[in-house]
């Protein structure tokens, strides 16, 4: 148990999904670096952190359904790292925004805008969780503090949906994306009927 | 009502929510513009966003409209629907809440 708890050099699987992870980010620097807009990659970036967020959302609830088979024990031992790849990619996101904006001045400008200000909000909780994703920090804050903070990606998720839906106009993506997270979440309540079922 | 009931209630509900997205989701701006051979050139409608004192970033087809992401002198990010034949400055957007239309546009 002790040996557990030491520090020890990333696994090659982490490795791997993270090199696998960094593609996406590289191409599209790579499509800017070629002329791209900034604008056309806020969509791309965007999108790939809320499903990545979706990701790590859902195993949870699958879990506590399904019990831990080997596929979803396989997806909650990456959670942590598609959480943090979340965040990554929301930063990228905002790196273009700044880009595409040209200045601090008119990011300013339209900070208070319900449809901007649910980004910077949500971006907030995202590094609040993502900055406390490593072991030391669960000890330091202890599990029910550090839990809070991870679930405030809930609101952030929430509030990127706002986001999303504010800016574009249109509901069908965003609710295409909530989608999955409800499902998990059909299950969730379906594991906790029956336990209560089970115990009377 | 069984829970077993309550919870496919629910999950009904959420796929009526689901399925009435697309009914939803209206963002799209209809200009009825009629045939694409009668359009004004792309080029007139960068000249005119020009001449409204915008700073364009991108141009291009919407469904039946043409539409404008551009910066403002003041520096707001805009995103502008112009009628490709008449080259009419229809609706403008700032971050999705609108904050202009053409005086009887119902598009």
């Amino acid at each position: 148990m002790l040996q557990r708890s030491l520090p020890r050099g990333p696994r090659p699987r982490i490795v791997l999904f993270w090199l696998a992870l960094a593609v996406p980010a590289a191409l599209m620097v790579a499509d800017l670096a070629r002329g791209m807009l900034a604008m056309d990659l806020l969509h791309p970036t965007g999108e790939l952190s809320l499903r990545l967020m979706v990701a790590a959302m859902m195993v949870g609830p699958l879990i506590e359904f399904f019990g831990a088979n080997r596929f979803l024990a396989g997806w909650l031992a990456i959670r942590r790292h598609l959480g943090v790849a979340a965040f990554a990619y929301a930063a990228l996101h905002l790196v273009f925004y700044a880009i595409d904006m040209g200045g601090l001045r008119p990011i300013l400008a339209e900070f208070t805008l319900p449809a901007i200000l649910t980004g910077w909000i949500g971006f907030a909780l995202m590094l609040a969780a993502a900055s406390i994703s490593n072991e030391a920090a669960t000890l330091c804050l202890g599990r029910r503090k550090w839990k809070r903070v991870q679930q405030g990606v809930y609101l952030a998720f929430a509030l990127a949906l706002a986001h999303w839906v504010l800016l574009d106009r249109a509901w069908g993506p965003a609710l295409i994306h909530l989608a999955p997270v409800l499902i998990a979440w059909c299950f969730r309540i379906a594991a906790l009927l029956r336990h209560s079922k089970g115990t009377v | 009502m069984t829970n077993c009931k309550r919870l496919l209630a629910g999950a009904a509900a959420a796929a009526a929510l689901l399925a009435a997205a697309p009914a939803l989701a209206d963002g799209g701006i209809v200009c009825k513009a009629g045939p694409q051979e009668n359009w004004q050139p792309m080029s007139k409608l960068k000249k005119k966003a020009w001449m409204e004192g915008w700073k364009v970033t991108k141009t291009q087809v919407e469904g039946d409209c043409y539409e404008v992401y551009a910066h403002t002198e003041a520096g707001m990010a805009i995103e502008a629907f112009f009628h490709p034949v008449t080259l009419e400055k229809l609706v403008v957007f700032r971050r999705g809440s609108e904050i202009y239309r053409k005086k009887g546009f119902t598009g």
